[in-house]
């Protein structure tokens, strides 16, 4: 078997140059790895160039709302344990749209694995600051430059106690999938954070950009079992960006803690019969 | 015969579970009951009340006059003696003044404390005299307290007899067993729209807490471990809807419950769940807006906002029960037609029908069938290839589950191709919105008739109503007397209109009461049929609507 089984044969919509084909093959490679079958996964999506993801790989899809990836997902997985779920989508859906759903999907803790493919720009409406973008960062829409400082998505996580943290780089394919892989079998919420330039819209920020400062967290020796480490490699040092297994940590998931999740799959189990219902009516007779 | 009695006190002082007390009592007894709760937005202080009406026949709304008033402070003696009945009595603590004809006071507080040193218990012992008035049999009490309160109801026993033994026999003789044990149950509106959500196979509930649609909410969650339900408090509600159509898209029906912001905020879910055909049923408990409005009272304000709401075309159910039996049925129904059509639901209650309760006759589940409209996982094999929204004649494309066979399902918020793929190619556009719209024909064949009674209209004064209004109109077309006929509307969307028509045709006058200002109902009927209602009742002020209210409206 190879990773191209889970690429579908479609025309692919993005801009030449852009750091989506390498997260959308880094992603094949870690299916392929993990030896998912494709009917087995579930790939959640919202709305930008990222979310398009959906479609241009074989896998089953739910395509939603702008933002509301996270929650869509975790959902799945609530009443779906028996399937690989996969939330993907782009920093403006993940971290502005959907921040509210971020936070408390990462306080949830479903077993879900959350791929942001952070460009730091909005590809789809054309090249507004994205939640990532730097401060003074000038667009169409911030033309005298944003006022606004960035969003840390690493520190974020870290902070909230996610179980499992990453930053990758798209320029590195191999060891994107490699996280991406490592997300998908850990057991809670994780979050890979994909920094990939937009050769359209960021100028600024782009492929030599980024290759010049990202550093492998673990070749400077990095517990990611400590959470204050990480937290002082989600703060970063203003130059160079980590990438790598920022945090991760073990513990009971949400399923663990809620009794009606102990048995089938809710998603899978009959309906029930009328006569199911006749001791609870009884109450009230 | 036909009593009332209000307890009404502070927030805290369990004007809520003496209300039930007391409407179990009765209900023990085989007679019909009706319980109304009506409360300020506030956990301590304010003013609660909870009016229980006691009647030989069945009994869906509320009353302002009531024979006895069991007042557990003064300002609620004060506000409430001004609606006593003539011939009525008050009950209350021997610290609060007496100034109508028929004044009991005890010692309560005192007795609270000094013989049960449970000085909450005042308002138990105040129940047990009105119980005795009332002509209650002290076990029929004692056994609703154990019902009410479990565990913690040997006190409350000793402080109901405490007050029993005080009070003197009362004008009243309660009539004999109406109904036999077994047929009839007392529920609330919430709790019968949770019962039919289980029957009809509810696996998961994603909410925020917002009254009315909380109770609904809590119901599920007490009963989640039992029958396998998973209730989840989303961080808001555009969580709640999303995580209602991801659960729903792989294998599990799903329901959100809440009031009118937070269905605001549920809109663009709404439309999602219409495009990418999966099966939702929001509960929409209304109270009055418009934003924040009155938190704890009534409205029929949300018809058209309901029918109204999200961006684009696409069908939807949208019904509205009268009482808690038709809301057990008519929930089993909106999640079957939402399975069914692959269209969201809409069940449209309010305050009023949500926390009052009424004796209905016992809801027999298997009345609505309840059916698998997934496609069995051998047929799904069977095909050669899998299309999530193939294009079909009735508009409904075979729904399969994600992850049970090879076959992968595919759903899109954009405009996709058959099998799930975004596309802008506008014939498929063209081809998609006319089978999405198509749904709606088969949607529109399942609906019900309004309720017409009596059958024939002809020269009649019609009182038309939609919703929990139904008790109050029916009781007031009693008093108005012949002349009068009641048209009822459950099932709202899609509209059957022929009926209507008829009732325009032959009755003299159509007049229609709602709760809401602007006579929505009447802007719903007028866009399909052309036809106005010649007069409005409305009622905005956050109270239910009573028979009363409406005979002495429409006589003018």
């Amino acid at each position: 078997m190879s990773a191209d089984r889970y690429l579908a044969d479609v025309e692919l919509a993005w801009c030449p140059g852009c750091g989506n084909f390498a997260i959308r093959k880094a992603l094949a490679m870690a299916l392929d790895r993990l030896d998912l079958p494709p009917h087995r996964v579930v790939l959640v999506t919202g709305i930008g160039q990222a979310a398009k993801i959906v479609h241009y790989v074989n896998v089953n899809g739910f395509n939603g709302l702008h933002g509301r990836t996270v929650a869509a997902a975790a959902a799945i997985k609530l009443v779906r344990p028996d399937l690989t779920v996969i939330a993907e989508s782009g920093d403006g859906d993940l971290y502005g749209e959907g921040g509210n759903h971020l936070l408390h999907n990462i306080r949830r803790n479903v077993d879900l694995t959350v791929i942001a493919h952070d460009n730091r720009v909005y590809g789809l409406t054309k090249g507004q600051a994205s939640p990532t973008a730097p401060l003074r960062y000038k667009t169409r829409a911030q033309p005298s430059g944003t006022p606004v400082r960035p969003l840390n998505p690493l520190a974020i996580a870290v902070a909230l106690d996610a179980a499992f943290v990453a930053q990758a780089f798209s320029g590195e394919i191999e060891r994107t999938a490699d996280l991406i892989t490592q997300a998908i079998s850990h057991r809670g919420f994780a979050l890979v954070n994909v920094l990939h330039p937009c050769p359209v819209w960021n100028r600024v920020q782009n492929f030599m950009w980024f290759k010049e400062r990202v550093y492998p967290v673990e070749g400077e020796g990095h517990d990611p079992t400590s959470r204050e480490a990480a937290l002082r490699v989600a703060f970063g040092d203003g130059e160079r960006l980590p990438t790598g297994v920022i945090y991760r940590r073990a513990g009971p998931i949400y399923d663990d803690l809620h009794p009606v999740l102990q048995g089938d799959p809710l998603g899978l189990r009959p309906l029930r019969t009328p006569e199911e219902l006749a001791p609870l009516l009884a109450q009230f007779v | 015969m036909d009593l009332a009695v209000r307890i009404a006190g502070a927030a805290g002082q369990g004007v809520q579970s003496l209300g039930e007390v007391l409407a179990r009592a009765a209900f023990r007894q085989g007679l019909f009951v009706h319980g109304e709760l009506s409360y300020h937005s506030r956990i301590r202080g304010g003013e609660n009340a909870f009016t229980v009406r006691i009647s030989d026949r069945p009994v869906l709304a509320t009353r302002d006059q009531v024979e006895v008033l069991v007042a557990l402070n003064a300002p609620m003696y004060r506000q409430y003696l001004p609606l006593l009945a003539p011939g009525g009595w008050t009950v209350a603590d021997e610290g609060i003044s007496a100034e109508g004809e028929r004044d009991l006071r005890l010692p309560a507080e005192g007795l609270a404390k000094d013989e049960l040193a449970l000085p909450l218990a005042a308002g138990t012992i105040l129940l047990g005299a009105a119980a005795r008035l009332l002509g209650l049999p002290r076990e029929a009490g004692e056994g609703a307290l154990a019902a009410v309160f479990g565990d913690k109801a040997g006190p409350n026993q000793r402080a109901f007899a405490l007050g029993w033994e005080r009070a003197p026999d009362g004008p009243w003789i309660l009539p004999g067993p109406r109904f036999p044990p077994g047929s009839h149950a007392l529920l609330t509106g919430g709790q019968a729209v949770g019962l039919g959500a289980i029957a009809a196979g509810v696996r998961f509930v994603a909410s925020y807490p917002m009254t009315p649609g909380t109770p609904v909410m809590e119901f599920l969650a007490a009963h989640g471990e039992r029958y396998g339900i998973l209730v989840e408090q989303a961080e808001d509600e555009i969580a709640a809807i999303n995580m209602a159509l991801g659960a729903s898209y792989a294998g599990a029906r799903s329901l959100v419950t809440t009031s009118g912001g937070g269905f605001a905020l549920m809109v663009e879910g709404l439309s999602l769940a219409g495009m990418i055909e999966t099966p939702v049923v929001i509960h929409l408990g209304q109270r009055p807006g418009p934003a924040t409005g009155l938190p704890t009272r009534t409205a029929q304000e949300n018809l058209l906002f309901a029918l109204h709401a999200g961006h684009g075309e696409f069908p939807r159910y949208l019904v509205a029960p009268s009482d808690p039996e038709s809301a057990f049925y008519l929930t089993i129904k909106a999640f079957e037609l939402a399975e069914e059509f692959q269209v969201p639901a809409i069940l449209l209650t309010d305050q009023f029908l949500v926390d009052s309760f009424a004796v209905v006759p016992a809801p027999a589940p298997s009345r609505v069938p309840v059916a698998e409209h997934l496609l069995p996982v051998e047929e799904l094999e069977r095909l050669p290839h899998y299309n999530r929204f193939e294009l079909t004649e009735s508009g409904v494309s075979p729904r399969a589950r994600p992850g049970v066979s090879e076959k992968l399902v595919l759903v899109d918020s954009d405009e996709h191709d058959p099998y799930g793929r975004i596309t802008e190619d506008l014939a498929i556009r063209r081809a998609m919105v006319e089978k999405r719209l198509r749904k709606g024909r088969g949607l529109r064949e399942r609906v019900a008739p309004p309720e017409v009674f009596p059958e024939e209209v002809r020269g009649k004064r019609v009182l038309l109503g939609w919703g929990s209004t139904y008790g109050a109109i029916q009781e007031a077309v009693g008093i108005l007397g012949k002349e009068y006929a009641h048209v009822h509307l459950r099932e709202l969307w899609p509209l059957r209109a022929e009926e209507l028509r008829r009732v325009w045709d032959e009755a003299a006058e159509v007049i229609l009461v709602e709760g809401a200002a602007t006579g929505q109902l009447a802007t719903l009927i007028a866009g399909e049929t052309g036809l106005r209602p010649h007069r409005l009742i409305p009622r905005y002020d956050g109270r239910p609507f009573t028979a009363h209210g409406i005979a002495e409206e429409v006589a003018g």
